[in-house]
């Protein structure tokens, strides 16, 4: 495990740094461990650059768990500057008109440049509103990618998947060679939200909520992903495909020990698997089906981003703009990207790893970034849908269901659009 | 005769080992390197990783200020079972002792609101309270943490049915003699009670330290961590991409039930009675 | 018995206000609050408030999942209790018998109530692992393929039987105390009147712990419906999907975890109702049992 002699550094910079009035903030996070550290590196790094300015992260344990905190401090007047909202929570707290200043309006009103342009495309548009502009700061960015043992890949005689058609053809051969071909972590994530924005389908009415929660519905409800959920629980039966349930853990377990051949996670996995795989792999863009689009577009980013909280003084929000300029600086998302995983957001970082030689390297880091490059369809951009932890509730519950037998594809996807909808529609009532 | 004995030495031979078991194992476990627990499962015999699995559990600082360590949880685990007891004890011994002792005419209502307590567990009103706890400020605070877990009256209950079997001619006696309330609590109920206080403090320590869902909502903050909340933190880091740290998560799992465990076996005979005597 | 009291004017207000003025704070004060907010659809940052009538309710019991939840709540309940009642009953039998080791037997049977019930779901969930758990290759010899997480059932089996270890040891603590509370000389005149231990316990025994037994049930059904809360917490990993749950874990999953307010008030003050059911029927049981007497 690294250590990055945080008390070294932290002690340098109190020493350095003059003992007159520092704008302090704070930034609530939900980076655990290893990640959690890098968060406190970053901080430290920021903090030392400058003099006018300190932050402090505080970890305040899980997505969920941190935006409920936030609610409740808002709520009590007491809310952080800074705090990381996941993807499923985006709709929550950008849908609170008031609760949060635009990342590109504070960045702007510190008087410090800004260009969306800057930021690579399939990073851009997820936090951002109907007309582009970027209200979260993209902060732990990744995307779903295809990892594949290449010992196991070699020994069948068989070259990753581009599409699902040509992972149906080599799947009997992995079965042979003795893997189970395929595990996936996260069914909502990677197998029905970037499944839409990979096929360019529409995933929700009002451009895929972005336009507003009032009549948003869900369109989950549609033939392709029904034929690919069907086609799954076949792989599920012929022993092509496995599933261990609805934890990230346990569906990465069996491609960490050997046992499958290929597995579906996130870019931000790379880091982790180079510590608990002893076999050599590489990763491949995210499958698609022929029979669905012969054009498929860029997958778009989960994880999280990061919010300016309302209220606070105008010194503080300086000190908050100071702080995502700072993030964004190419050498910090290289840190960053290097250390975690997570895909650097800027082109301006994106180049400088490459300039460095990084990808020569580790090819498999680039890979989630390519894809995020991808053209973008009209549908990739994300979606904004409220209540969406229970809607993922309800994917998880129904998709598990398929999987054990309990029910069919047909019924599944009836229930995730009728709850779905109904979610949705109790969450337009709440901020309308 | 004997045929019973056996039979009623292997049922309780094999209770032993349905009960402490599971314990071994996890112990055994805890004392090996997550990496060969990742890869071979639970593990039975002696890891040799026990003093390096101990020692990060209780010191391996976290935290932007490494501020938070096992001790520290351990810490706020004592001051959270310790101030949850001592709590309960003063405030519902004050509560029976004037429901019992007293005529006065709001006795029966004040009887039914504390008896309307008992009918709600904490579980079915912990989001309203915590919005409670959250206006008033009290989040990440031990006053927050304690005080709404003394809103439920079963301490009193239980003193008032105490008090209720002391004899009469005690008051009656003290009276004569010119007592007034605060000499007879003090000088003839209290020394009276002392056995009584005892039992349900252990019993309230190991309800107060092993409270799970409520310091699971109220702290975010990790200096208030205790031991019970700090093992759904590891709960939270075994989900995560990482291999688990099975090794720290069990020792942090035994940690957390050493000090209830220790109270209840040394203090046996105390602990049992009060739990019995909560039944009449 | 009148019990002989002061007269004091201020005094038992002055001993009672602490205890009343938290049981204001925190207990009236949030159950009113969750009755309110029932009816409501609040906006979580800015508690600006919709109106909805009883749709909250309708909403919550009409969710697809809530009838499972409910159906396995009462289930794992009255297993968990009879289960528990059982075992501890039996081991507390065995231990009032024997003559050597009964101290040592005691004391290694009942520090397990010590335990958080979240370390024991902790323990649990790692012995039921399906990649490292000693007790899924043990079911494996059985021919049965244990996968938790995946197979509603086998998580639900799972559950049932960490939170019946959990409180195997409160109930064998209560019946060995009864037990051993009977007289002497009655044992010896059972002994004398019935020769078959078996017979002995039914007709004479398990009678005379009847009040113990009511007592002990109604505990542990409000252990399984509420207590259990961190146990299922840390089987389920933060991750439901298609694993059961009970109706406590439902509450706090749609209301801290989806902050959905409303909805998780009205699904707080249907449990509430349902405590109070329970408590009366409660309260019936041991009004007959003390006619009895």
């Amino acid at each position: 495990m690294r250590n990055f002699s945080i008390s070294a550094t932290l002690a340098a910079a109190v020493l350095a740094g003059p003992a007159f009035a520092q704008t302090e903030i704070t930034f609530w996070h939900a980076m655990g461990g290893q990640l959690g550290e890098t968060v406190n590196e970053i901080s430290t790094r920021f903090n030392a650059s400058q003099s006018d300015y300190v932050i402090t992260p505080v970890y305040k344990g899980g997505y969920e768990d941190t935006l409920t905190a936030t609610i409740a401090a808002f709520r009590a007047g007491e809310q952080p500057n800074i705090v990381q909202v996941f993807d499923a929570g985006a709709a929550t707290i950008i849908g609170a008109k008031g609760a949060v200043i635009p990342a590109e309006d504070l960045i702007k009103q510190a008087g410090i440049d800004f260009d969306s342009n800057d930021y690579i495309s399939g990073v851009r548009y997820f936090f951002a509103d109907s007309e582009g502009k970027m209200v979260g700061m993209p902060f732990n960015s990744s995307t779903p990618i295809l990892y594949y043992n290449t010992e196991a890949l070699e020994k069948a005689g068989v070259t990753p998947p581009a599409t699902w058609e040509e992972f149906e053809a080599i799947a009997p051969k992995l079965v042979d060679a003795g893997y189970t071909p395929l595990s996936q972590s996260h069914s909502p994530w990677i197998w029905t939200e970037n499944f839409h924005s990979r096929h360019n389908l529409p995933f929700a009415t009002n451009a895929n909520g972005f336009d507003g929660s009032d009549g948003t519905e869900i369109l989950v409800n549609n033939e392709p992903i029904k034929m690919h959920f069907t086609k799954a629980k076949e792989w599920l039966d012929k022993g092509w495909y496995g599933y261990y349930g609805a934890g990230w853990g346990d569906n990465q377990a069996p491609f960490e020990n050997g046992e499958a051949a290929m597995w579906l996670g996130s870019s931000g996995s790379f880091g982790g698997l180079l510590n608990s795989a002893d076999f050599e792999f590489s990763a491949t863009y995210l499958p698609y089906w022929e029979s669905v689009t012969k054009e498929p577009t860029s997958t778009f980013i989960g994880g999280a981003a990061l919010f300016a909280m309302a209220g606070k003084s105008d010194e503080e929000n300086r000190a908050s703009a100071e702080f995502f300029k700072f993030l964004s600086a190419a050498e910090t998302q290289l840190f960053w990207h290097q250390e975690t995983g997570y895909v650097p957001i800027t082109s301006a970082a994106y180049d400088l790893a490459k300039e460095n030689g990084y990808y020569e390297e580790k090819p498999q880091a680039e890979i989630g970034i390519k894809q995020l490059s991808l053209p973008s369809g009209e549908f990739s951009k994300g979606y904004r849908m409220g209540f969406y932890v229970q809607i993922r509730d309800v994917m998880n519950r129904e998709y598990g269901r398929i999987f054990a037998g309990e029910t069919d594809v047909d019924s599944a996807f009836s229930i995730i659009e009728e709850e779905g909808n109904k979610l949705l529609s109790r969450f337009a009532k709440t901020t309308n | 005769m004997d045929r019973v004995k056996i039979y009623d030495h292997i049922v309780l031979l094999l209770g032993v080992f349905l009960m402490v078991g599971p314990l071994a194992v996890a112990f055994m476990t805890s004392t090996f390197d997550y990496v060969t627990i990742h890869k071979e499962g639970m593990q039975f015999g002696w890891g040799g990783e026990f003093l390096e699995t101990y020692e990060t559990v209780l010191t391996q600082q976290s935290g932007f200020t490494g501020g938070v360590t096992g001790l520290l949880m351990t810490q706020n685990s004592f001051i959270l079972g310790i101030g949850f007891a001592l709590g309960k004890i003063v405030i519902s011994m004050l509560a029976a002792y004037a429901i019992v002792y007293f005529r006065f005419r709001a006795a029966t209502f004040c009887f039914w609101i504390i008896f309307l307590t008992l009918l709600l567990p904490l579980e079915v009103r912990i989001l309203p309270s915590y919005e409670v706890v959250q206006q008033m400020g009290l989040l990440n605070s031990y006053t927050g943490l304690i005080l709404p877990l003394i809103a439920s009256a079963t301490g009193t209950f239980f003193f008032r049915q105490f008090f209720k079997s002391v004899p009469n001619e005690l008051l009656e006696a003290a009276r004569i003699d010119g007592a007034g309330p605060w000499r007879f609590f003090f000088d003839i109920l209290l020394p009276l009670s002392k056995t009584m206080m005892a039992a349900i403090f252990i019993i309230m320590f190991v309800v107060g330290w092993n409270q799970y869902l409520w310091p699971t909502l109220m702290t975010t903050d990790e200096s208030y961590f205790t031991l019970v909340r700090g093992i759904k933190q590891i709960m939270q880091n075994m989900i995560g991409a990482d291999i688990p740290k099975y090794n720290e998560a069990l020792a942090m799992a035994i940690l957390a039930m050493l000090p209830p465990v220790l109270v209840i076996v040394i203090f046996q005979r105390m602990f049992i009675k009060g739990l019995v005597e909560q039944e009449k | 018995m009148n019990k002989a009291q002061f007269g004091s004017p201020w005094m038992p207000y002055m001993l009672l206000a602490p205890q009343m003025i938290i049981i204001a704070i925190f207990f009236l004060w949030p159950a009113a609050e969750a009755i309110r907010s029932s009816f409501f659809l609040e906006d979580p940052f800015f508690g600006t408030a919709t109106y909805v009538g009883l749709e909250n309710y309708s909403d919550a019991l009409s969710a697809s999942d809530y009838k499972r939840t409910a159906i396995f709540t009462a289930l794992f309940t009255v297993l968990v209790a009879l289960l528990s009642l059982s075992i501890g009953l039996m081991l507390a039998v065995s231990a009032d018998r024997v003559l050597r080791g009964k101290s040592t037997y005691k004391t290694l049977l009942m520090w397990v109530y010590a335990i958080a019930p979240p370390v024991a779901g902790l323990i649990g969930v790692m012995l039921f692992d399906q990649h490292i758990g000693p007790l899924v290759d043990f079911a494996l010899i059985f021919g049965w393929e244990m996968r938790i997480g995946v197979n509603y059932w086998d998580t639900g089996i799972a559950m049932i039987i960490v939170a019946t270890w959990k409180q195997i040891p409160y109930n064998f603590i209560f019946f060995l105390s009864g037990l051993q509370s009977i007289p002497s000389s009655v044992k010896e005149a059972a002994s004398i009147d019935c020769k078959s231990p078996n017979r002995r316990f039914w007709t004479i025994t398990f009678p005379l712990l009847a009040p113990t037994t009511f007592f002990l049930l109604i505990l542990n059904i409000t252990y399984a419906m509420f207590e259990t809360f961190g146990l299922i917490d840390l089987i389920v990993k933060d991750q439901p999907g298609n694993s059961p749950v009970t109706l406590v874990y439902k509450v706090y999953r749609d209301g801290f975890r989806g902050n959905d307010l409303g909805g998780s008030s009205a699904q707080s003050v249907i449990l509430m109702l349902l405590v109070l059911v329970l408590t009366v029927v409660q309260f019936r049981l041991i009004e007959k049992r003390v006619h009895y007497n």
